[in-house]
This record gives C-alpha cells, sequence and structure tokens, in this order.
C-alpha cells in the first residue's frame, strides 16, 4: 500500500510538472501578445514629453523594439528557458533580480493574511454552521457581508488611521525584511496583512459556513447522530472533517489571489510586493518586467494548485492522484 | 463552550504582540539614525541617471546626489554651482567656465573640467532626452583641468538656465557610467551620496562630508516611496517621517491649521493648458478655439482640481515670476462664444478630449469643462486612458483637445518654443504663426533682457489671442514637514534640496 502510494504521488508530480510546463508556455504566449498588443510606446513613456526624433529612434534602437516582433518573441522565450527573464527596459536591472527582491514582501503578506483568514474563518464558519438560523449565525453572516463589502482600500485606511494614527501602536506603512528584523516584519506586515486577511477570511467564512451546512445535511450525519455519538464527535470527526475539501480549495483560491498581487493593499501600506511591481511596470510598458511577473504569478498559481491537490489526497484518503 | 476559549487565547496573543512594540520606529542607521531624515515621495524613481530619466520621482533623489555647472537658488536666478566664475565673449558666442577646484567625486575620485565636457558630450552624442538643450553649442572644451569652453553657433542667454535649471543635465562620472552602474548606483559631486536601495521600498543616501558647498547637517536622507497621500500624511502626523510632497489637496485647507506640522504652499512655475487640434476641422478656426476659450470657467476648475491652491492665469508664466506678463484676454462669456461660433458657421459640434489617470486633474478637469461647453452645445467626449496610450494618441495626432501640463520650466524658452514654434517638438496642437515664430527665434539670441521680454510678451500674447494653447492654471507646489526640521524651504520649481536641512 505504501509503494502503491509513493509511487503514485512521484507519477502525479511527474504529469503534473509537465502539464504546468505547459501551461507555462502559453502564459508566456499570452503575456508577450498582450503587452504588444496594448497601446502605448515603452519608449516615449520612458523619454517623457521633452524629446526630439533623433532621441526616440536611438533609445528605440538601443532597446532592440525596432526588431521584427517574431524574433523579438523567439529570442525572449529562448533565454526565458534558461532562467534568463531579460532585463528592464526602464533601469537596465535584470529582471530576475527584481523579482525575487520583490517575493519576500509578497509571500509575507500572503502569508500572514492567509493565516489571519483562516484563525477567522474558520471558527466563525464552523459557529455559525452548527447555530443555523440563529442570532449568533445572523451575526456571523452579517459581519461577512461587511467584510465582503467594504472596499480594501477604505478597510486599510481605517485600520492606519485606528491604529497608527490614534493608538500609535503599529507604524502607518512600509516594509522590513524578516531577516534583517524580525520584530519590525511583524509590526510592519499586522496591518496589511489585516486588511487582507480580513477581506479573505470574510469570504471563506461564507464559504466554508455553506460547506459544513452541506455535509451536515448528508445521510451519514444524521446517522452519526442517531447513533448517539456526542455532537462534538458528530461535528469534527464526520462534519468538518468532510467538509475540508472545500476549504482547502477556497484557501488555496485565496492564497493564490493574494499571491498574485492585492495591488490597493500594496499601494495604501507602501508595500513592496509583486502587485505594484506590476502596476508600475504595466504604465511604464516595461515589456520584460510584465513578463517576468506574469511568469512568476502563474509559477505561485500552479504551485498553490499543486499543493491543494496534494493535500486533497492527504485529507481524504479516497481520493487518490491517479 | 472552549471555543469561546481559544478566541479569547488567540485575541490575547495579537493584543500583547501589539502592546509590546513601541511606537514611531525610524529605519535603523546605527548611531547616527536620529539625524537621518525621511522623506517621502508618491512613487519609486525608474533609473538613476541623471541623463536618461525623465521621472520626477527620480530627480526629487538626483537633487541631492548631482550638481550642474550652475544652478538656480530660490528666485531660479542662475548661480554658481560647480563653476565659481564665467565669462562670456564680446561676440557673445564663446562661454567660458572656471570650475571649481579640489571637489571630489562620492568614491574619492577628483572632478576636474574633463568631467563637465565628458558629461556634455554624452547627452550630445547619445542624443539623449536632453540633447535639445545643447541645441545651439557647437563645441564643447577643457583647455585646462579648471577651465571649460562652451561656443555656441548664435548668441545664446538662457544657456545657463539650459545647462543648469536641473539635474537632467548633471557632471557625471565617466567610470560610472562606462561599468554601466550609474542606472543604480549613481556617483555624483552633490551634498549626499547613494548609499543603498531597497526595490520598491526606499533608497538611501547619506551626507558627503567633502560636499564643497560645506557638509550636510543631517547625516543622511531615507526616500521612502508612499504612492496613498493618506498614508504619506499620517506616516508624518506618527512622526515616522520628516518630509512629504505626497499631499491630498482637499487636506490642504485642514493642514493651514495644524500646529504639529509645517506646510508649504508655493506658487510653481508649472502651468496646465488646453490644446485644440489644428489640424483637424473646425479647430483650425481661431474663432471656434477662442469661444473654447470663452466658454470654460477657469475659475471652477481651480477649485475643483486644486481646492484652491492653484492660481487662475492666462498666460503660462506666473505671477511674481521675473518673466510674467499681465494677460487678461478671456472671461467666463457665453454669449460672446455662441456669437463666435455662429461667426464660424458651426453647430452641433463634438469634442473628443483625452485625459489621462496618470494627471488626475485632467480628469477633474474634463468633467467641468464638458459642463461649461454643454451651454455652448457642444458635446464633450471625454477619453481617460493610462498615460502611455495618451502619449501615443497625442503623438499621432489622434485627438480633438486635450488638457496637459507643463513642469520644471525656467526660462520663457521652455514656456513657448518647443509647444508654439511652428514644427515646434512639442507643438502637438500644430500651431503655426510667423508672427509668433519671429519673436520666438529672436528672443533666443537677444542679449538684452529688456528686449528679450517684450519678444516673449509679444509672441505669448498672440498665442493667447488665437488660443493655440488655452492656458489655465498654475498649480501650487505643497510640501508638508515636521517641526523638527528646519533649514529647509519649497522650492517654485520643485526641486527637493535638502542640503542645508537640520534635524532638531
Amino acid at each position: 500500500m505504501k509503494t502503491f502510494f509513493t509511487s503514485s504521488i512521484v507519477r502525479f508530480l511527474a504529469r503534473r510538472l509537465l502539464y504546468s510546463l505547459v501551461v507555462l508556455l502559453g502564459v508566456l504566449i499570452v503575456a508577450f501578445s498582450l503587452v504588444h498588443l496594448v497601446p502605448g510606446d515603452p519608449v516615449r513613456i520612458a523619454l517623457g514629453t521633452r524629446y526630439s526624433p533623433d532621441a526616440y529612434q536611438t533609445l528605440r534602437a538601443a532597446s532592440g523594439l525596432d526588431r521584427p516582433i517574431v524574433e523579438q518573441f523567439f529570442g525572449y522565450v529562448g533565454s526565458a528557458l534558461t532562467g534568463d527573464l531579460g532585463v528592464s527596459f526602464r533601469n537596465g536591472d535584470p529582471v530576475t533580480l527584481t523579482l525575487l527582491d520583490r517575493l519576500p514582501a509578497t509571500l509575507s503578506l500572503a502569508v500572514v493574511g492567509i493565516v489571519i483568514a483562516l484563525l477567522i474563518s474558520v471558527p466563525a464558519g464552523i459557529w455559525a454552521a452548527l447555530r443555523e438560523g440563529r442570532i449568533s449565525d445572523a451575526v456571523v453572516r452579517i459581519s461577512s457581508q461587511f467584510g465582503v463589502s467594504i472596499p480594501d482600500f477604505w478597510m486599510g485606511l481605517l485600520l492606519i488611521a485606528l491604529f497608527a494614527s490614534t493608538l500609535g501602536w503599529l507604524p502607518t506603512s512600509g516594509y522590513q525584511a524578516l531577516s534583517d528584523n524580525p520584530a519590525g516584519w511583524l509590526r510592519h506586515v499586522i496591518l496589511p496583512g489585516l486588511t487582507v486577511g480580513l477581506v479573505a477570511g470574510a469570504i471563506m467564512t461564507r464559504y466554508i459556513r455553506s460547506a459544513l451546512l452541506d455535509v451536515a445535511s448528508m445521510g451519514y450525519v444524521r446517522t452519526a447522530r442517531s447513533k448517539g455519538l456526542p455532537p462534538w464527535v458528530v461535528t469534527l470527526r464526520h462534519i468538518v472533517r468532510n467538509a475540508l475539501i472545500p476549504v482547502l480549495t477556497i484557501t488555496g483560491i485565496q492564497l493564490a489571489t493574494i499571491l498574485g498581487g492585492v495591488i490597493v493593499v500594496e499601494v495604501v501600506f507602501a508595500w513592496p510586493g509583486i502587485g505594484r511591481l506590476v502596476y508600475t511596470a504595466v504604465a511604464a510598458r516595461d515589456y520584460p518586467l510584465i513578463q517576468g511577473a506574469v511568469l512568476l504569478i502563474a509559477v505561485l498559481f500552479l504551485l498553490v494548485n499543486l499543493v491543494v491537490d496534494v493535500l486533497y489526497a492527504v485529507v481524504d484518503p479516497r481520493i487518490r492522484l491517479s | 463552550m472552549r471555543r469561546p476559549k481559544v478566541l479569547v487565547g488567540i485575541g490575547l496573543v495579537i493584543a500583547i504582540t501589539l502592546t509590546a512594540c513601541s511606537t514611531g520606529e525610524r529605519v535603523d542607521l546605527g548611531n547616527e539614525s536620529s539625524q537621518n531624515l525621511i522623506a517621502a515621495i508618491a512613487g519609486e524613481p525608474d533609473q538613476l541617471d541623471p541623463h536618461k530619466t525623465s521621472a520626477y520621482f527620480s530627480f526629487e533623489v538626483l537633487e541631492n546626489v548631482y550638481d550642474t555647472l550652475v544652478e538656480p537658488d530660490e528666485n531660479l536666478e542662475m548661480r554658481p554651482a560647480l563653476a565659481e566664475s564665467w565669462e562670456v565673449s564680446g561676440d557673445q558666442l564663446t562661454w567660458t567656465f572656471h570650475v571649481r577646484q579640489g571637489v571630489t567625486f562620492h568614491d574619492g575620485s577628483p572632478f576636474s573640467a574633463d568631467d563637465v565636457v565628458y558629461s556634455y558630450k554624452r547627452i550630445i552624442d547619445q542624443k539623449l532626452s536632453n540633447a535639445d538643450r545643447f541645441r545651439a553649442v557647437t563645441d564643447v572644451t577643457a583647455p585646462d583641468k579648471s577651465t571649460v569652453k562652451i561656443t555656441v553657433a548664435q548668441p545664446t542667454p538662457n544657456l545657463l538656465s539650459n545647462i543648469g535649471g536641473f539635474k537632467g543635465t548633471a557632471i557625471v562620472q565617466r567610470k560610472n557610467v562606462e561599468s554601466g552602474e550609474i542606472a543604480t548606483h549613481p556617483i555624483g559631486t552633490g551634498p549626499f551620496a547613494f548609499r543603498s536601495a531597497k526595490s520598491g521600498d526606499s533608497i538611501t543616501l547619506a551626507a558627503n562630508k567633502n560636499y564643497w558647498g560645506g557638509p550636510p547637517l543631517i547625516s543622511g536622507v531615507t526616500f521612502r516611496f508612499i504612492p496613498e497621500a493618506s498614508t504619506a500624511l499620517s506616516a508624518l502626523q506618527a512622526g515616522e517621517i520628516d518630509w512629504t510632497d505626497s499631499i491630498p489637496t482637499q487636506r490642504v485647507e485642514e493642514l493651514k491649521t495644524d500646529d504639529s506640522i509645517n506646510l508649504g504652499v508655493t506658487p510653481s512655475n508649472d502651468y496646465w493648458y488646453l490644446a485644440l487640434n489644428e489640424a483637424r476641422k473646425p479647430w483650425n478656426d481661431v474663432r471656434v478655439r477662442q469661444a473654447i476659450a470663452y466658454g470654460v470657467d477657469r475659475h471652477a476648475i481651480v477649485q475643483a482640481t486644486g481646492y484652491g491652491t492653484a492660481t487662475v492665469n492666462q498666460l503660462a508664466i506666473p505671477k511674481g515670476g521675473p518673466w510674467y506678463t499681465e494677460y487678461h484676454g478671456y472671461t467666463l462669456d457665453i454669449a460672446k462664444a455662441k456669437s463666435l461660433l455662429h461667426e464660424a458657421g458651426v453647430k452641433d459640434l463634438t469634442i473628443d478630449m483625452m485625459a489621462t489617470s496618470q494627471y488626475p486633474e485632467t480628469v477633474t478637469a474634463a468633467q467641468i469643462i464638458a459642463d461649461n461647453l454643454a451651454a455652448l452645445g457642444i458635446t464633450v467626449k471625454i477619453r481617460s486612458m493610462d498615460f502611455a496610450a495618451w502619449l501615443d494618441e497625442e503623438n499621432a495626432g489622434n485627438f480633438d483637445m486635450l488638457m496637459m501640463g507643463w513642469l520644471g520650466n525656467i526660462d520663457p524658452d521652455d514656456f513657448y518654443y518647443a509647444q508654439q514654434h511652428t514644427g515646434g517638438k512639442s507643438n502637438a496642437q500644430k500651431y503655426s504663426n510667423p508672427d509668433v515664430d519671429g519673436p520666438l527665434d529672436a528672443a533666443r539670441a537677444e542679449t538684452n533682457r529688456d528686449a528679450r521680454a517684450g519678444l516673449y510678451a509679444r509672441a505669448a500674447t498672440i498665442v493667447a489671442d488665437e488660443a493655440s494653447y488655452i492656458y489655465l492654471y498654475n498649480p501650487s507646489v505643497i510640501q508638508a514637514w515636521s517641526k523638527s526640521l528646519a533649514g529647509y524651504q519649497a522650492r517654485p520649481d520643485r526641486a527637493i534640496r535638502f542640503r542645508t536641512a537640520a534635524l532638531n
């Protein structure tokens, strides 16, 4: 049994890896075509509003933008396969290094955000489901509705006003690397993490509540109850455990969303994440940087999906990775 | 009832973590950190090569890293910087600059006249975006280590503002350029040296103890990038930063009465305007353009975009500047506007107006203009797009009307030549009038200041009369800084200089 599982997971991973490469190639093609299709000229925006036609031609040639687009594409894919994502149009920085620079901030925000979201949504979702139709259920549902409807921009400003301006407990904005200063990292990540976590938590609470209610209406739960099992055993062993699959799914989706960049939160908290990087890269039509960032986000998405798929099998032995 | 206890426990842990932290934490730079100034700017510099960047965020930093031969003082008069003195030959065709001795770059290497020649030739030969500032220059040489000679094809009274008006013509170091490090690790001769950068977060400069103008009083400057103005203001009020220009305009009134911070509101040399595409009918008809100039409510636009901080102006150069010309050709006059349109024989006009989210004032103003012009029976279709797409459309001449601003002008030539001269490189509206070209050309070579001012006044008045640009207003420079920051003042050219700043 053990060897079957091991070999099946290896085969599963190999297949997924192959599939991921195909997806990434697709992403590359789409990203490349899209950035070139969008109106707006990177040379013009780099030069600003006062420049001579000479300066325009010179920079265009220096950036390689005067070459045929097909040639540009194959050149790009060729070096991308070796891990070289090119250099930024704007400052000549290697794209790979820039992305790696920004990754820790994005990962910090995603991990803290999703942990906060889970801390909120799991207890709240279970609580509401167990008390369906009662006041506490209504309270949870109304607050989660608030969480879903309040724009994260506004939520961030409110949190700054309360915790930074009024109470002075936490800094308004900025980021410190975990490796440089763990305490500083924590102090800076709490407010943006809370903003992201409250929004994701609200969505997840609603999801978890309905997942639990679905399971609770199943026949085997009624059977378990009629066998005279204590309510908490029924809840934990029969309901929660079986509701874990949809919970995992929604957690994965939320995590991937945050990893893909929460631009608004990053702007409000001056957080140096991938989202703002993509935003400024798009504004500047910095093609190599946009393509690199899209590729990185796609990789993160695929990784999260992979982990979620493996966790499915761990949580529910009936699911085999075949 | 176990679960609530768990929740209470989690709440406690969070509360303890929160309260265990001290407030107002600043970037730790060792013992000197108390004298390190933290400034918040609204965005990240695209690159730090002064000859290649066109981004204001870059120049906010570079102003403190680099020097030019001459530089504008707070009244925008050109003063000695790396050049201690200069003379102009009798025929006005040779400028001789005597450069300061004993100046070093931040890496300790000596600065000399050769560096000036290298820097200017780099801009000219590589046709970088500021090459146009050297259009009259025929040669730059260094006869010895302390002399730079610039020869010009014709008398060029604005040469000083061309080579020193802003840090886009800074003196760079050859080694720094050739290694390619200038874009990320610039080396200059200025009051602060580049120290480190954190992508998306901040750039830190350290005081240059050997600065020729005397060592700065502060130990360094950290420029943090805080795009959201409300956050920057909160950070200032919480004491996390010492200075910012990322300020919500709508809160200026309230901040004027806030005793906990200093607010600097200074009229700037920037101006905003409307331009109609004269390559298209009916905008080539001067009467139609004048009708629109009579139809827009400048005061309403100023109120909506600047909350009263901007100043209405019907010409480009602001009041108080040395080149100001009084002009009040237009008033809000619907009847006059209607009769002009009637005279021109046009009706049921639709205007395709471009605005860009990069400059939110254009989007705000466009809505007011649409409302204003509806009274003339003109439908304004607002096209709001991002700046890259906007520039493309402007360049292709694919618009009826646009609103834009020009920033960082010093000499009147900056205000009028490229925008109004026939075929000028910024003449997107395709205006052409020999009566304007004449004085603009003559003023470039006119060395008598009063005569030169007269030429610009003549050209500018025609430009406004014929509504090539419909000038709207001059905005203010708005900055705020903490009570502990002394020796700093907001400047009309938006140059951010911390060389004399002190933290108490």
